[in-house]
This record gives structure tokens, C-alpha cells and sequence, in this order.
């Protein structure tokens, strides 16, 4: 996109690209739409919460276990349902938010390239996603060794802590990359995007029972190969040689990459046509 | 290829299975062209095509040389101001523009200017700070025609701009339509109301089921239509002298004496009916005070040429 590009051509697209993803951080943070995202993100957090508040006695005295506890949280219950749902509500709206809103046309009245409106959109949610679920890892994380005291904390600032806290907000980051794309196509192909969500969803969670190469047709097989403490999969969960971090790294960035290219391809066609909607 | 015309050739869009605009070949030049059509004719589709929101099922569309699926370009040029009324949620009428001149590449300070330029032209500096979802319907449809227009485009194309605007605000819209037209550029304007598009219009366009009927000057158009005498209503002080000279016209059908005291004049060749009226006027010595076509105009023409009886003014 950017060979033999003026700088003043260039420039212009950064502004245009930082002009969509500012109205998209400020749509998918302080609007009305925005209440289904900060409810889903607030739900681990309050989940965590009452843990501490109710944890019995006998388990304080065990910080290590907390370490192992927050894994299979974020694992099963972040990452699979929290992190998807947020990214699912906030990219699948990137461009269907604007069909319902039948606000769209004025984007599409501008002078600006569909692949940088793209971009521009895929930045904004991705930064407003960032900004949501990093902060929530993180206070869910705290939450998870607070109930242990003085020494649940000294664990949590340890170095291994804070080193498995940094993998987990990658994993967060790198979740949003890839689970943002998928959804901004989809929001760009389907009237009702939810629906392959969904069946996304079924897909993902389906993973660790399905054969090595199927698994690799997943986000979570990379995500997880990620993880800083290993989790227990079940029992009928089949095991496949774990993806080295670099390949699953580079994996996500590139579905992502060709899958923003996808949905950059559909925004070139894009016709509006409320009533259709 | 730079051009000053907007190029439809061969065009169709098809809805599915349903015609929204059949077979358009269609060469605008710039002034104010009017584009006039029963309700789903075509007009929105056809504007929509021009402006890249719907693609062609089939032909080329062509606006000052540029294709309108290359919107980094096109919108340089042209402004829109679609029927929609909706808006970006919690927006604000000056929020609404600086974003979009934001997206133009204007720096801080330009965009400023020309948002309050264009807030001011359309009369709504005062409500310019307040959301739009608090305006009425006329100042939506203003904040619509300052978003089309504050960058300065060299097209403007409007649909149905005058709705939802009371008397004053539709004649300060036409005022700003008229004179961008003036400037030489394009101006192209949907209306159901005809009398609205009669005043304003150096052209029209008229759309009837997806097809065009009719392109070019009115009284072009109206020239073209030979199965419809052409109606002249002459006002002079002696009526009944001229009747009855005019009758012995070979292409006259009709002279009729109006209750006003006018005659009107129904005659199938205009131009040899005004060289042959100047002769009567001169020989009989009368006092001449008007002498119009009364049937040159888009209602009329409308009528003959669609014949769906738009008695209100209105189609």
C-alpha cells in the first residue's frame, strides 16, 4: 500500500487512518453501545471478586494454588468467552454498527481509500479492545493472589509473577488482533454476524479434542501455546506437539494480516443499502 | 482523463432480481440540472450510482473524468446530500463536519474555518454546538446540505434537499444551489416537486421506471414533443383581431379566448407560429403585453411525456 508513495500521500492516510480509529475508540468506550462491552468485561472481574470475598480460610493459606487457578480462569473462562464476546460486539460493529445506525454513507462519502478505512477501523477496535480487557487482565489477576495476603502478593510481584502476567496480557493482545479481524470480516459479510460467531465459538472450544491438524485451523491452539503455566485440557482432550511461541506469534499476526486484507476487499464493494438491512 | 461532464454509458443496477435503473447513457454538463421522477423511478439509485454507494450491475459511470469507485479521489470533487436522515450517534452539528473535513486531510485550523463557513451559509451557527439529534427536521436537512458542501466540491448532488425546509429556508437553499451553479459547476438536484425544480433548473433529467424519458433543456425537451401542440398565451388589447388572424395559421389548432381576456394559442410549429405572430402584430397594430409559453415547463412536460397526471405540482 505504501510503494512509491509521496510523503504528503502518506501523511495524509496516518491522518485519516487516526481520524476512523479516534471516532471508532470514542463509539466503542463512551456511547450507549458500549454498555454490552463494559458488562461483559466487568463479569470476570465480579467473578473474582466474590471469590475473594468468600474464599474459605484453608485456601488463604495457599498462594501457589493461585497461580494454577488464575491459568485455568483465563484460559476456559477468559479468554474463551470474554475476550471473544468483547471482540465479537465491538469489530462486528465496525462496519454493521454503522449499516444499523444507517450512518454509514458518510464515511463512505469521503475522500479516503477503502483500505485505509479499513485499518483505520480495525486500529480503533482494536486500541478500544486493548484498552478494555489489559486494564481487566490485570485487576482480575491482582484479584486472584489478593485473598492470599502478604505473600499472595509477594507472589503475584515476583518475577515469574509478573513475567506470567505480562505473557497473559501478550496472549490478550495478540487475541485481539486475531479475534478482531476475524469479526471485522464477518461483520462485512453477514447481516447477523453473531450467528458464525457462534459457530466460531463452538470451534474454538471444540479444539483440544480435535486432531493436530484441525487444531491448527484455530486461534486458541496458538493463544495457547502462550501459556506460562500449563493447564489440564480433560481427558479426551487429544494431545498435539505444542506450537514453538514464534510460529504461533507469527501464526496470528499473519491470519490476522490476511484476514484485515479480506475484509479490506469486501469494504471495496460495499454498497449501501439500508433498507436492505 | 479530465472532463467537465458527469458520463453515465449503458448503465443498469439491478436489486437482485429487481430493476433499479435500466440501460442510463447520460452526458450532465455543469449548471444546475434537475432530476425528476415519480417516487422509485430511479432518482436516489442513479445518485447513489454517481457517488460510488451502489455499483453498477453493468456500464461505465464517469464524474469529471473520475470513476466512482475511486473515492479517494471523487470526493475531492463531489459533495452528497443523500434523503437519509440519520446521524452518527451523539454527534454534534459542528462535530459532524470537522470529522468529515478531518477525513478531507484539513489541517486543525482550515477545518475550522470552513466548518463554521459552512454552519453560517446554511443559517445554523447558533445551533452548531448542540447534538443533532435535537434538530428539527429543516435544520437536519441544513447540517445534510453543509456536510455536502463544506469542502468546496465541484458537483453537488442533492436529494430532495428542500424537504422538511419551511418557505425562507427553502429560497436562502436555492439562493446557495444557484449560485454554486453560477460558479460553473455542477449541480444536481432530485425533486418530486416539480414547480421547485422548474425554478431552479438550467436542465432536467426525467427518470420513469429505472429508464431516462427525457434529458436536456426544458424548452429542448419540450420542442421534441410534436405530440403535444406547443401552448402560447398571448396578453395584448386586442384579443378577438389576433384570434382571428392566428386561426388562419396552417399549424394552429387551437386559439382559444380566455375569461382573463388572454388567448391562448395551441400550435404545432413554434418557431413559425412566433415569426408568423410578429407579422400579425405588426400588421394589425396592437398593443402586445406578454407573450409566454404555457407549457414549457417541467410540469407540463412531465405530464405529456409520463401522463400520470401530476395535478399538485407535485409527482
Amino acid at each position: 500500500m505504501t510503494a512509491g508513495l509521496s510523503s504528503a500521500e502518506t501523511r495524509l492516510w496516518r491522518g485519516q487512518i487516526w481520524t476512523v480509529a479516534k471516532s471508532e475508540i470514542h463509539r466503542n468506550l463512551f456511547s450507549r453501545r458500549s454498555l454490552a462491552v463494559y458488562l461483559l468485561v466487568f463479569m470476570p472481574l465480579a467473578v473474582m471478586l466474590l471469590r475473594a470475598l468468600f474464599m474459605p480460610e484453608a485456601l488463604r493459606v495457599d498462594p501457589p494454588h493461585a497461580t494454577t487457578e488464575f491459568a485455568e480462569f483465563f484460559f476456559f473462562f477468559f479468554l474463551r468467552l470474554v475476550v471473544f464476546f468483547v471482540n465479537a460486539v465491538i469489530f462486528v460493529r465496525l462496519f454493521r454498527g454503522e449499516m444499523l445506525e444507517r450512518s454509514l454513507h458518510y464515511t463512505l462519502l469521503a475522500p479516503i481509500r477503502r483500505d485505509v478505512l479499513t485499518t483505520g477501523k480495525y486500529l480503533g477496535g482494536v486500541v478500544s479492545s486493548v484498552l478494555l480487557l489489559v486494564p481487566a487482565t490485570a485487576l482480575t489477576y491482582l484479584l486472584v493472589y489478593l485473598p492470599h495476603g502478604r505473600a499472595g502478593l509477594s507472589l503475584m510481584f515476583s518475577a515469574s509473577g509478573i513475567a506470567n502476567l505480562l505473557t497473559y496480557l501478550l496472549i490478550v493482545v495478540l487475541a485481539c488482533l486475531a479475534y478482531g479481524a476475524l469479526f471485522m470480516l464477518a461483520g462485512l459479510y453477514f447481516k447477523n454476524p453473531m450467528i458464525p460467531a457462534l459457530i466460531f465459538l463452538g470451534w474454538e472450544t471444540l479444539t483440544p479434542f480435535l486432531p493436530a491438524l484441525l487444531k491448527s485451523l484455530s486461534f486458541v491452539h496458538y493463544l495457547a501455546s502462550f501459556a506460562p503455566v500449563p493447564v489440564t485440557l480433560g481427558a479426551f482432550a487429544i494431545l498435539a506437539r505444542p506450537v514453538s511461541w514464534w510460529v504461533a506469534l507469527l501464526a496470528l499476526l499473519a491470519a490476522s494480516a490476511v484476514l484485515v486484507f479480506l475484509a479490506s476487499r469486501a469494504a471495496r464493494r460495499l454498497e449501501v443499502k439500508y433498507s436492505a438491512e | 482523463m479530465s472532463s467537465d461532464r458527469i458520463i453515465f454509458s449503458d448503465v443498469s443496477k439491478f436489486y437482485g432480481e429487481v430493476l433499479g435503473v435500466n440501460k442510463v447513457s447520460l452526458e450532465v454538463a455543469p449548471g444546475l440540472t434537475g432530476l425528476v421522477g415519480p417516487n422509485g423511478s430511479g432518482k436516489s439509485t442513479l445518485m447513489h450510482l454517481m457517488t460510488g454507494l451502489l455499483r453498477p450491475s453493468r456500464g461505465d459511470i464517469s464524474v469529471l473524468g473520475i470513476a466512482p469507485d475511486q473515492p479517494e479521489e471523487l470526493f475531492r470533487v463531489v459533495g452528497y446530500c443523500t434523503q437519509y436522515d440519520s446521524f452518527p450517534n451523539g454527534a454534534t452539528g459542528i462535530s459532524f463536519l470537522l470529522h468529515a473535513l478531518a477525513l478531507h486531510g484539513y489541517p486543525k485550523t482550515e477545518a475550522d474555518e470552513r466548518a463554521w463557513a459552512a454552519v453560517e451559509r446554511v443559517g445554523l451557527t447558533d445551533a452548531a454546538n448542540r447534538r443533532i439529534a435535537g434538530y428539527s427536521k429543516g435544520m437536519r436537512q441544513r447540517i445534510k446540505l453543509a456536510h455536502a458542501h463544506c469542502h468546496d466540491p465541484q458537483v453537488l448532488v442533492l436529494d430532495e434537499p428542500l424537504n422538511g425546509l419551511d418557505p425562507m429556508g427553502r429560497a436562502e437553499m436555492i439562493d446557495l444551489f444557484t449560485n454554486f451553479a453560477h460558479q460553473g459547476r455542477h449541480v444536481i438536484v432530485s425533486s418530486h416537486i416539480l414547480h421547485e425544480v422548474d425554478l431552479i433548473s438550467d436542465g432536467v433529467i426525467m427518470i420513469h421506471g429505472g429508464a431516462i424519458v427525457a434529458e436536456g433543456e426544458i424548452r429542448a425537451v419540450r420542442g421534441e414533443i410534436t405530440s403535444h401542440p406547443m401552448q402560447v398565451l398571448i396578453r395584448c388589447d386586442k384579443p378577438h383581431d389576433v384570434a382571428s388572424e392566428i386561426f388562419r395559421l396552417e399549424h394552429v389548432v387551437e386559439a382559444r379566448l380566455l375569461d382573463d381576456g388572454g388567448l391562448l394559442v395551441r400550435t404545432r410549429h413554434a418557431d413559425d407560429f412566433f415569426t408568423e405572430l410578429n407579422r400579425i402584430i405588426l400588421a394589425t397594430d396592437v398593443v402586445v403585453e406578454t407573450v409566454a409559453p404555457a407549457d414549457e415547463s417541467v410540469h407540463a412536460v412531465y405530464d405529456y411525456l409520463i401522463g400520470e397526471g401530476v395535478g399538485g405540482g407535485s409527482v
